[in-house]
């Protein structure tokens, strides 16, 4: 993967450290700590939904740690002779930025973003996450969700970065209100522009086919209403395996030391268990499946607390934008 | 368009792949099907029978051709040659690349080098990388080229290719910890539906694929997808290591014959 070049002591020397009793980090952290999350949402104004998200940014320089940037745009699609799907459909993409990179060929660099994009794109754009709330006209026009990522500086565990800056942009998103209309030929007249019709009165009649033809965008007080599905989109969370030991959030360098990562994408959904929605093993070391199964157990439980941590700032984030700008507002 | 290839003669800019109507692919046996129902054509723990052929491209330094009813792909290795960048690597490099020929899939494939074609190769670079013994081989280069001649879903490729590949590599006689099989299984209903076809793939909610190295007990790659209890995929794994020891039969048993004709 993308890392920088370690000596072969210096790798030595984190892998002893990482696995000494008790094991000792280049920062100070345990084992299972991660570094300061900080995130803030709504932060692209023409797009639907976005967040920038960073990883480790230290408190004195405020500068430094793996710094994303993911927003959501939302485009009508045709099904017929477009790319639509019927029901909408998610698209992610991953650009990696050539400066977090330095030392990377324009080459590695595409192959290096492409294979993050695969990674989340074959979790995200799967059907059993699709939002309920992505069609327009049935078998005719849906909104194609694009989400687009961009990873701006990488200091080690980007894809927990990625997987928790996709679920803030998408619980951001909001999509835009529309009515489906009709029209109807008065009986033995002409097609009259005012006997347009909606589709609400005569939509639970299911024998005839939709004769919907176009929508419109009715004035709503908020930008839309929130992307369906909010509780189901995953985290993810990196186990850096260091045989015997594994550990969370690792560094850039700590990541160039470690022969194997196995990545779990886990959702929470409200009511129901706990589900995985990818696991990758990456790298060339060696592990058993009875390890494995330790592993995916571990991983449920911290995936568990990172979502909760998020869920807790989403919630702040929620209000921070709405009811307090709201009062601002009124107090002006 | 950026991908026009100049060098070949392009078909019309829009083509559509025929749909036939309702009833005429009479080999699609769940037309009908519904959750709940058993799997159609064999139990749920079966896989497809595997035909393995090590050895049929001469030029190489080893190949294999591996088909398993409706999933054909064939695997080329050359080297270990020098790399041709000048860097000094004391570890040699795996390279392997896929590529889907044109008639591979319902649809037609552009010959361009598309998106699909590098996450198959990631995913059969990681299953075969740990079982290779690269340390061995500085300054070297060992490409491994793979060739889909029929596509029956992407698990069911993660899963042949890597066995190619694997086969590939100790026909060209590099030095490899073990052989690497690998097995593909999909969730249906509360089922677990091992090496499952395209449709069948359509039908499940999640899917898994595993590579391990049967000899050494040793799981090389992981790649799950869709919706899956963290308890159902352990299950689905252990289903598939127990079915990737009885690929390593068939694949030791086609090397050995391979080896005594020559």
């Amino acid at each position: 993967m993308a890392s920088i070049s370690l000596s072969k002591s210096e790798k030595s020397y984190i892998q002893t450290s990482l696995t000494s009793t008790p094991p000792i980090r280049g920062d100070g952290r345990s084992l299972l700590d991660y570094r300061p999350i900080a995130l803030e949402i709504g932060v692209v104004p023409l797009a639907n939904g976005s967040v920038r998200l960073n990883i480790g940014k230290s408190t004195h320089e405020g500068a430094g740690g793996t710094e994303v940037l993911a927003a959501v745009k939302l485009e009508v699609e045709d099904v017929v002779n477009g790319d639509g799907v019927d029901g909408g459909r998610v698209v992610c993409s991953v650009s990696c930025s050539p400066a977090a990179y330095p030392h990377l060929s324009s080459n590695a660099l595409d192959d290096l973003s492409y294979d993050m994009t695969t990674v989340l794109n074959q979790t995200l754009a799967h059907p059993s996450l699709r939002p309920s709330n992505l069609g327009i006209l049935p078998k005719k026009k849906s909104w194609g969700l694009h989400l687009d990522l961009i990873v701006l500086a990488d200091s080690g565990n980007v894809f927990d970065a990625l997987f928790m800056a996709a679920r803030a942009a998408l619980w951001d998103t909001k999509v835009p209100v529309t009515r489906v209309v009709e029209y109807q030929a008065k009986k033995g007249g002409a097609v009259r522009q005012d006997d347009m019709d909606v589709e609400q009165e005569s939509g639970l009649d299911t024998r005839q086919v939709s004769r919907a033809v176009d929508f419109e965008l009715p004035d709503y007080w908020d930008e839309g209403e929130t992307l369906a599905g909010q509780d189901r989109w995953p985290v993810c969370v990196t186990l850096n395996i260091v045989s015997p030991i594994y550990y969370l959030d690792a560094t850039l360098q700590e990541e160039a030391s470690t022969p194997l990562r196995l990545l779990l994408a886990l959702s929470f959904p409200k009511t129901e268990a706990p589900t995985l929605k990818a696991s990758r093993l990456l790298g060339p070391g060696e592990v058993e499946l009875s390890q494995i199964k330790a592993l995916v157990q571990d991983g449920e439980k911290h995936a568990g607390e990172l979502f909760a941590a998020l869920e807790a700032k989403l919630r702040e984030e929620d209000v921070r934008r709405n009811q307090k700008a709201r009062d601002r507002f009124i107090l002006r | 368009m950026s991908t026009f290839d100049r060098r070949r003669i392009n078909g019309p800019e829009e083509s559509y792949p025929p749909l036939f109507e309702d009833g005429h692919d009479v080999g699609d046996a769940y037309a009908n099907w519904k959750v709940g129902e058993p799997r159609q054509r064999r139990s749920a723990g079966d896989v497809r029978p595997i035909f393995m052929k090590p050895g049929l491209i001469n030029q190489a330094n080893g190949s294999a051709y591996v088909e398993t009813e409706k999933t054909k792909l064939v695997c080329a290795v050359y080297g270990p040659r020098q790399s041709r960048n000048t860097a000094y690597s004391e570890r040699g490099r795996l390279n392997v690349e896929v590529k889907f020929t044109p008639f591979s899939c319902t649809k037609r494939r552009a010959p361009i080098r598309d998106a699909e074609d590098r996450s198959v190769a990631v995913q059969i670079h990681q299953a075969i990388l740990p079982s290779v013994r690269l340390e061995l081989l500085p300054k070297s280069t060992v490409d491994v080229f793979i060739t889909i001649i029929e596509n029956d879903g992407l698990e069911s490729c993660y899963a042949s290719g890597a066995v190619a590949a694997s086969a590939a590599l100790a026909d060209a006689g590099i030095e490899m910890l073990g052989l690497v099989t690998s097995c593909s299984s999909s969730m249906v209903g509360k089922e677990i539906w091992l090496d499952p076809t395209e449709r069948e793939i359509s039908l499940a909610k999640g899917s898994l694929v595993l590579a391990c190295m049967p000899a050494l007990g040793i799981v090389t790659s992981v790649w799950q997808s869709g919706e899956v209890k963290p308890v159902e995929a352990i299950e689905c794994m252990e289903a598939c290591q127990e079915r990737c020891a009885d690929i390593h039969a068939i694949v030791s048993e086609a090397l050995l014959a391979n080896a005594k004709v020559i």
